[in-house]
């Protein structure tokens, strides 16, 4: 984060490196993103007419479109022949590596090149600081994690590559020696939240991160545990924390009669997001041109963008290039594990030392599970104080301890928003809860599905049960009791701004069928000698990651055709009809042409940008915005469900700006009507039907003939535009034909008729304050789950007999898909609760032996396909905008699962995954 | 090595000299640049991978090609994703799932649609009781892995494509 795109080149520029994204050179075949852009080759639309995804055609026929597919061959320019690498890794991360014994390779077997640590220091490589650690464990040394790459073999042809890479399968070739036991890292972070609110809520906090600043330790004893400041009240803010914290503590632990206190544990496992399409990607390195081309599949494209400057950006000859172009697939899958993976520098490391022949690298599953990113486990300690008059929850104190593996990666920050929404869907008055997370050898963790809060909104919403039943209040009664409302302020001190529909979901869910009939069907199961329960839990879940940024450019051709380029990314999560349904309702038609992952598109934007906009100070932002084109950010990874939300911003924007002056003047003239005309002030008045343009007491216009009718004109047929947000978007106002234009971006450039772009200067602008990055998420939208499960008294075995899960997320841009994100939540929910785990160390996946079969996921015979049933709330107002909700609708199935295992069999687990094996142990 | 010659959708490949160990998938993949047949998982468990073998008695199955070599396919006929759509007309299994959204990111999608045109040629000969349709779909279907969708929309598109023509696929 924090290099402009400007300064990326400037950096790259400056060590000689010039930096593109843009498509392959033109050549008969099509070009990469002709090839991808969809439906593009095909003659159908689905999302024209609300048929499908406007991916579909494409998915369905095999087209080439996953980073997986393409081959040096298929890309226009490219050698024919590609190469193929394979990164032979550590198993062993006690040990000091000595050395790979090859010798079992030879004659045809043998690599064309083998490159090590000593190759990369050689060449002048350097590591990313997000990626920090050895890119290849140097010999001599012991191995950081397991899983960490020691070198690189690279096979000038393919049947060598396969037949290499079975033999060494069967057959290691890694050498260890001394052992040293594991590398010690200082943690990756580690921060302490604690809030205490005012006498009445409409008072100011006591005390909160938002007031105060957030909390860190002072230092770490024996390694990783923290050390706060001595508790001081008069102190410095980390010294507040400290005394306030510990006086919530000590509240807790004093005997009250009044107050019920539960202290209990909870663990989660370690999960691989196991996304289908193991990672892969080509590089070739043109030594000649000094050109490195590269094809991805990344969640964070900009980000690898950024990684690859800096790691190439003082190597020396030969391995310096001068021009990296990016080129950005679809991906099979991603749930945050594409997020910052540290696979593209490898890719183009292959590439850089076998110039001139395309290299491929791809992962089998094996090392997928080796090497990609993981969810670690987390040790959950939680103290909670319930008023047992009232049943309203007093204090609430934790400690989060999470195993972040190998590298930092996302750790820390996982770690910061798991704590943050740990008070789940509540508002609790005092509030301590400390986070961290630490090294270790396991294989490297970093975001997935849920991003901490999955880990600990589940041990929440299983305590909140506990507490229920210890109190004998009805459970959803209970939630009831201490959500948060509107206005209410989070463990962060500050409040959501939006709407917090946690009631709605709560009425929904008692009033639903399974939860009505769950005494009825326990004796059903009674007689049938079964243990059927029911379980209940409800979640909300940020959406936005407090940097988020979307680019967009939308035209409208002279038939009215339109095209639309994003920087979002699909990974199946549909972000190419999200937008063409977004621009849709302005321009009244399904864009016929969407290209996501690009995010080179939007050069007459000119944007710059510097600082990091998680951290600068506001004099900064105020000097450095008076420059027209300075942007906080410039482009960020699709992630923390932001795609609706965030990713289809700019090209909402673009299409309004095309609509009002382009679309909007050319229907005036085709209805005769003058600028000064009444009827032309009232543009928000028009609705689009059936592709005609509807104003009351005017003839309905269809979308061709205005859009003709405006390239004739040479009014505005195209926008792009930048957006950002700081838990709020920008805004920013723009001269356009003579008239102020105000909206929720920073950035816009038009172009008129078939003209080029032009970059229009900002007349004002309103960044949203640094003052921001005190707080936690303002945006989060929720999702509440009823669970039946049916086990068998003498087996154990469960069975998932009825689901519901209500949630809500605003405008739904589009509603199959949110449907089919919430049954995939719950399939993965499943997995979690009852199947999903991996040993962390030497037993684990970074052995290099994990594949499907031991890691099971869940399967159609796991899931009650037809007693599922998803409801999506409609939103409250037609015009409101869309909220993220693809993490949201996993996370209380999983609780849901555990408070239903104890509604039939009587004991509250409080680890995960829940297996037929623990099961069974309790019921005997 | 062994020569061998296959039809992948009513065209001749080969003959090509093949080394014994080398997969039907990296043969599909590596040598003929039919990508549209996946690599999940190289243990069958998946099946992203699967294609269909098309037998001289007019029965049809599908088989992984992860884990089976290439060899083992030599003078069979398959069918691959590619070949389901005929003249640029998609076939009835693949408008449906489009249709019903069956897939998200659509990497396992054609494992899904090629276990599931041999469900409907398997039922087209031999239909199944309506009572029985559900446990007929899971059955066929449940060697296959969706990490996206949960697999009620695939499950759907199945049943509302079979319901469609119930003379066809019904007893």
């Amino acid at each position: 984060m924090g290099i402009s795109r400007r300064e990326l080149v400037k950096l790259a520029t400056a060590s000689g490196i010039a930096l593109s994204f843009s498509r392959a050179a033109l050549a008969e075949s099509l070009a990469f993103d002709t090839r991808e852009t969809l439906p593009g080759n095909h003659n159908w639309n689905p999302a024209a007419t609300g048929a499908g995804r406007i991916d579909g055609p494409a998915k369905v026929t095999g087209t080439k479109l996953y980073a997986s597919d393409f081959r040096a061959a298929d890309l226009p320019g490219w050698p024919s022949n590609t190469s193929h690498a394979l990164l032979i890794r550590a198993t062993d991360a006690t040990h000091v590596f000595t050395g790979v014994d090859l010798s079992r390779l030879s004659g045809a077997l043998k690599p064309s090149r083998v490159v090590t640590a000593a190759d990369l220091t050689g060449a002048g490589i350097r590591v990313p600081a997000f990626f920090e650690g050895d890119l290849f464990c140097p010999t001599g040394k012991t191995p950081l994690y397991l899983g960490q790459p020691l070198v690189m073999l690279i096979f000038e042809q393919f049947d060598a590559f396969d037949q290499a890479r079975l033999a060494l399968r069967s057959s290691p070739c890694v050498t260890y020696g001394d052992e040293t036991g594991p590398v010690a890292i200082a943690p990756y972070g580690s921060h302490r939240f604690v809030r205490i609110a005012g006498p009445m809520p409409e008072a100011p906090d006591v005390y909160s991160p938002v007031l105060a600043g957030w909390t860190v330790p002072r230092s770490f004893a024996n390694g990783d545990i923290p050390v706060w400041a001595p508790p001081d009240l008069n102190g410095p803010a980390d010294a507040q924390a400290t005394y306030y914290g510990e006086q919530i503590r000590a509240e807790l632990a004093t005997v009250n009669p009044g107050l019920l206190v539960l202290d209990r544990d909870f663990e989660t496992q370690s999960v691989d997001p196991m996304f289908l399409e193991p990672e892969s990607g080509l590089g070739w390195y043109n030594a000649g041109a000094k050109t490195l081309e590269l094809v991805l599949g990344m969640q964070s494209p900009y980000e690898a963008a950024e990684a690859l400057a800096y790691m190439l950006g003082d190597t020396r000859t030969p391995f310096k290039p001068a021009h990296v172009k990016t080129l950005f697939a679809y991906m099979g899958g991603g749930f945050g594990g594409r997020d910052h993976s540290i696979m593209p520098l490898y890719i183009a490391l292959a590439a850089m030392f076998f110039p001139d022949r395309p290299v491929r690298l791809a992962i089998n599953r094996y090392e997928q599970f080796q090497s990609g990113i993981k969810r670690h486990a987390f040790k959950i300690h939680t103290r909670m104080g319930i008023d047992r008059a009232t049943g309203k929850i007093r204090g609430f104190a934790a400690d989060h301890v999470l195993d972040g593996g190998g590298l930092a990666n996302y750790s820390n920050t996982v770690s910061t928003v798991g704590a943050i929404g740990a008070l789940g869907i509540y508002e609790v008055p005092k509030v301590d809860i400390a986070t961290t997370a630490v090294h270790s050898r396991g294989v490297t963790a970093g975001s997935m599905r849920g991003y901490g809060t999955l880990q600990s909104m589940t041990a929440l919403e299983v305590l909140i049960d506990e507490a229920a039943a210890a109190l004998s209040l009805d459970p959803i009664e209970f939630r009831r009791r201490n959500a948060l409302n509107s206005g209410g302020r989070i463990v962060t001190g500050n409040t959501y701004i939006v709407a917090i529909r946690t009631p709605e979901l709560l009425d929904k869910i008692e009033n639903h069928t399974i939860w009505q009939q769950r005494a009825q069907e326990r004796a059903r199961g009674q007689q049938d000698g079964i243990l059927v329960g029911t379980g209940v839990a409800c979640a909300t879940k940020n959406y936005g990651g407090g940097a988020d940024c979307s680019q967009s450019a939308v035209e409208i051709d002279a038939q009215g055709r339109i095209a639309i380029h994003s920087d979002h990314v699909d990974m199946g999560n549909g972000i190419g009809t999200a937008l063409a349904n977004r621009v849709a309702a302005h321009l009244g038609g399904v864009a016929d042409d969407v290209t996501v992952h690009d995010i080179d598109a939007y050069g007459p934007l000119g944007l710059v940008t510097s600082g990091n906009s998680y951290t600068m100070e506001q004099a900064t932002q105020d000097a450095v915005a008076k420059n027209p084109r300075w942007v906080p950010a410039i482009s960020a990874a699709t992630f923390a469900s932001n795609g609706a939300h965030v990713g289809t911003q700019a090209a909402a924007e673009a299409a309004r700006v095309i609509f009002r002056f382009g679309l909007w003047p050319a229907a005036l003239d085709l209805w005769g009507l003058t600028p000064s005309h009444p009827t032309a002030k009232q543009w928000e008045a028009a609705r689009w039907k059936d592709g005609n343009l509807l104003m009351p007491g005017l003839a309905p216009l269809a979308l061709p003939a205005i859009a003709a009718k405006a390239h004739a004109r040479h009014d505005v047929t195209g926008a792009m535009a930048h957006a950002f947000s700081r838990w709020g978007w920008s805004r920013a106002s723009f001269l356009i034909a003579g008239q102020t234009w105000s909206a929720d971006i920073d950035a816009l450039a038009v172009r008129k008729g078939g003209g080029p772009y032009a970059c229009l200067d900002r007349s004002s602008v309103k960044f949203p304050p640094t003052a921001n990055n005190r707080s936690g998420p303002v945006y989060t939208g929720a999702c509440a789950s009823l669970v039946r499960v049916e086990i068998a008294r003498d087996t154990g075995f469960l069975r998932i007999a009825k689901a519901y899960s209500v949630l809500e997320c605003g405008n739904a841009l589009v509603p199959e898909i949110v449907v089919g994100q919430a049954q995939g939540g719950f399939a993965m929910g499943v997995g979690y609760a009852l199947l999903e785990s991996l040993p962390l160390y030497e037993d684990g996946p970074g052995n290099g032996k994990w594949n499907l079969g031991q890691y099971v996921v869940a399967r159609a015979t796991d899931l009650p396909l037809n007693g599922i049933e998803i409801e999506v709330l409609p939103p409250l107002q037609p015009s409101d905008p869309p909220k993220g909700m693809a993490e949201v609708a996993m996370i209380p199935i999983v609780p849901a699962i555990l408070n239903a295992i104890y509604d039939a069999a009587g004991h509250r687990f409080q680890s995960l995954p829940v297996t037929q094996a623990m099961i069974k142990g309790v019921l005997s | 090595m062994t020569k061998m010659s296959v039809t992948i959708n009513g065209k001749s490949y080969g003959p090509f000299d093949v080394r014994d160990e080398l997969s039907m998938n990296d043969f599909l993949r590596e040598y003929l640049g039919l990508t549209g047949t996946k690599f999940g998982c190289g243990l069958a468990q998946c099946l992203s991978c699967a294609v269909i073998v098309d037998s001289p008695d007019g029965t049809s199955q599908t088989s992984p090609t992860c884990v089976v070599p290439a060899i083992n396919f030599a003078g069979k006929s398959i069918r691959t994703v590619e070949g389901h759509a005929q003249n640029g007309q998609l076939s009835v299994l693949q408008k449906a799932f489009v249709e019903h959204f069956s897939f998200q990111c659509g990497y396992c999608t054609p494992g899904f649609l090629n276990e599931g045109q041999v469900l409907l040629e398997r039922l087209a000969k031999t239909p199944v009781a309506r009572a029985e349709l559900d446990t007929t779909i899971r059955d066929a279907l449940n060697g296959h892995l969706c990490r996206c969708t949960g697999y009620v929309k695939y499950h759907e598109a199945m049943r509302d494509v079979i319901l469609a023509d119930p003379n066809r696929y019904l007893s």
